[in-house]
């Protein structure tokens, strides 16, 4: 008798605790975000899909075509197109196929890539309604970005996913 | 379903519990025999993620198989990466820089804890509290963002390499780290007063689907399923590797093995994990992050070797059989869960369907690692 | 020391051979081979020592085989020193084998046991242990379900990782 109303008093006590430790959290700042209006910034390693380089003296791609990068990938999601035009030295990147679909984001070939011709982009907000978005030339996508270099003209299978414009918050 | 069919019999009735069911994190599927709200027989039924990460493993290099560890328990994705590059390391032969030890250790045992702390907000969740799960999860993604920043993904960390970790910490880790200890130092207290005194979880926990240490031996449970049975097995201090020897914790023991010792002893390891990490932020010594002479190419030489590491699950074993060549022989992956799980049959019997799910969750599960 | 104990009980059952390995440097201390209908037995020696059960599975040697026909070592002893008997080894084996691996550890003390032993490819079955340990139950049937290995007495040896209507065993090399 005497112990069942130790638990009572007891219960009652312990869940009086907890609805003041909730009550309390009524006066505290939010700590959620308004994720489609409002998204984190992402850090400064984060790794999001893979992106070309661009070397700051010429404002060419870095990279020299050696597949270093399409030999690492655990899931075989790079294909590098280059060609050798006529009295070229090197291998000029034409096509650089990124298979979004298939890729881990493990960042293998940005560890294999001697010339550091590939980087992180930080983009997460990444969605789509049909796979062949996935499918990009990291190549086209570069020349859009940097109009100066050579014109874009080749086009292959698939589009390019328009960039979300992130707002950020803290 | 034809095995349904045949065991059905006219006293008892046979329930479906998931493969979309909550409790069950996931896919996982227990098939229950029920007489009335007993349980007769619950035989869970896997397979539903399964894919093959053994034969993934024989088909492609010891590097490349590294973003697969991450994918089986994408919880404590640290953990199997650190079994498994401690496992290929011991075939190899390569000498890891004490720097990168000890982030290998303080990484791990972030991961720990976040998968601890959501493991806790899960599992009140399936037991009807809705509340601890945003607590825990306002502090797991402060963990997150840390790791964020150190590995560069937020789940499936990838961080480990052979012969040292991925890049070197930049200089707001260690301040950032410091300030989620002390942080959590205050939280713990807020938690044991929020959930482990209330009186309904107690009542909702203690005596509840007891196993005995015999029944841990026998089906080779480990981690803190073994402990809460009053089995003392950390494969940190009973097998050490890396740097546990050097570093002073305790392994939380509880030998009522009821599920509240299983809910006890996981809330001890989260102090008892901020403990290594101090100890490891106070003792991390400067240097490089990357044996020098790691080979890029790696042909460990011919033999079998066995790692086993404590992920946060368990012992997470490694059976690397290697041929000499670059691509393993045979890549055999023991995940604790899967033990853990096996006992549930028996565990469950005669107990309530409610109590069944209070049991379940106590095992903290990850399918994907299950099924691999 | 229970690797004595072990070591001394195994030796009764005349094992196929028997290592006594560097923990630091293969992470077992002990690596026995017993024929196949030894393994209920040895199954029972390390359950009386009190260890549990880590895992089963298996090995499939054909590819070793192929590349060596005429070698009378044993692979998985590759550079290791033979130390203790391997007397019947001698028998070279000309067909492909299968191994399967038992682990064992215990809680107590740093002692981890590997019990293996090999059976012919073309028929893989020997004995179940799950009436010893339980918890073999469900390695058994995974080891099943990879390499068609029959596990003679187990209860259900039916598709558990594969779908349930799989008729392949994935890990088979070849």
């Amino acid at each position: 008798m005497v112990d069942y109303f130790k638990e009572l008093i007891g219960g009652t006590i312990s869940l009086a605790t907890g609805l003041w430790i909730t009550f309390k959290y009524m006066w505290q700042p939010v700590i959620t975000l308004q994720y489609p209006r409002q998204s984190v910034k992402m850090t400064r390693r984060h790794r999001s899909h893979i992106e070309l380089a661009r070397d700051s003296e010429t404002g060419e791609v870095k990279c020299i075509v050696c597949g270093m990068c399409q030999r690492a990938c655990p899931s075989n999601c790079i294909t590098v197109i280059g060609e050798k035009s006529e009295g070229a030295k090197k291998k000029v990147l034409t096509k650089y196929i990124l298979n979004y679909n298939t890729c881990s984001l493990c960042g293998m070939c940005v560890e294999n890539c001697k010339p550091e011709a590939i980087t992180f982009s930080d983009e997460y907000n990444m969605a789509g309604y049909r796979k062949e978005d996935f499918i990009m030339d990291l190549k086209k996508r570069f020349d859009e970005k940097n109009p100066k270099s050579a014109a874009a003209t080749h086009n292959v299978a698939g589009g390019l996913k328009e960039d979300i414009t992130r707002t950020s918050s803290n | 379903m034809r095995q349904l069919i045949e065991s059905q019999s006219d006293e008892t009735f046979i329930l479906n519990l998931g493969p979309q069911h909550p409790s069950t994190h996931g896919v996982l599927r227990v098939k229950l025999q029920l007489d009335g709200e007993y349980i007769v027989e619950a035989e869970p039924v896997l397979g539903y993620c399964h894919r093959m990460h053994e034969k993934m493993g024989e088909n492609r290099t010891f590097a490349q198989f590294m973003p697969n560890c991450g994918r089986m328990d994408y919880l404590s994705a640290l953990a199997y990466n650190h079994g498994y590059v401690c496992a290929v390391e011991k075939a190899a032969g390569i000498e890891v820089p004490e720097r990168a030890e000890w982030l290998r250790v303080i990484t791990v045992e972030l991961n720990r804890i976040s998968s601890h702390l959501l493991w806790f907000g899960a599992y009140l969740l399936d037991l009807g509290g809705f509340t601890p799960l945003l607590y825990a999860f306002d502090d797991r993604e402060r963990l997150l963002d840390i790791l964020d920043t150190v590995t560069g993904s937020r789940l499936t960390y990838c961080y480990f390499r052979f012969g040292g970790v991925y890049n070197d910490i930049d200089e707001n880790f260690v301040p950032a780290v410091r300030e989620f200890v002390a942080r959590m130092r205050t939280r713990l207290p807020m938690y044991h007063k929020l959930v482990t005194k209330n009186i309904i979880l107690m009542k909702r926990l203690e005596g509840i689907g007891p196993v005995s240490a015999e029944m841990v031996r026998k089906y080779g449970a480990t981690g803190p399923v073994a402990r809460g049975s009053g089995v003392s097995y950390d494969v940190r201090k009973n097998e050490p590797y890396s740097v546990y020897p050097e570093v002073d914790f305790d392994v939380p023991v509880y030998s009522e093995g009821d599920s509240m010792a299983r809910y006890k002893v996981r809330m001890d390891e989260i102090e008892q994990s901020l403990r290594i990490i101090e100890q490891g932020l106070n003792r991390l010594p400067e240097g490089p992050v990357m044996a020098p002479k790691a080979p890029k190419i790696l042909k460990p030489p011919k033999g079998d070797f066995y790692q086993a590491v404590e992920a946060a699950r368990g012992s997470f074993g490694v059976r690397l059989v290697s041929d000499g060549t670059n691509t393993p022989y045979r890549l055999k992956l023991r995940s604790p869960s899967y033990s853990n799980l096996s006992l549930f049959g028996e565990a469950a019997q005669g107990m309530l369907i409610a109590d069944a799910i209070a049991l379940l969750g106590s095992l903290d599960l990850v399918i994907p690692e299950i099924d691999r | 020391m229970i690797r004595d104990k072990i070591k001394k009980e195994m030796a009764a059952l005349s094992p196929v051979a028997m290592l006594e390995t560097e923990h630091a440097a293969k992470g077992y201390d002990l690596d026995v081979r017993v024929s196949p209908d030894q393994v209920v037995a040895a199954a029972e020696i390390m359950d009386r020592a009190g260890f549990f059960i880590e895992a089963v599975t298996g090995v499939d040697w054909l590819l070793e085989a192929k590349a060596a026909p005429p070698k009378p070592k044993a692979p998985s002893e590759a550079g290791e020193q033979p130390e203790g008997g391997g007397a019947a080894e001698e028998a070279a084996p000309t067909a492909p084998e299968m191994e399967v691996v038992y682990d064992f550890n215990i809680a107590s003390e740093l002692c981890r046991v590997v019990v293996r032993t090999r059976i012919p490819r073309d028929n893989p079955e020997l004995p179940t242990i799950q009436q010893v340990y339980p918890g073999a139950n469900w390695h058994e049937r995974e080891t099943h379900d990879f390499f068609g290995i029959k596990f003679v007495g187990h209860p259900n040896l039916t598709p558990f990782l594969l779908p349930e209507d799989a008729d392949f065993h994935p890990l088979l090399k070849g």
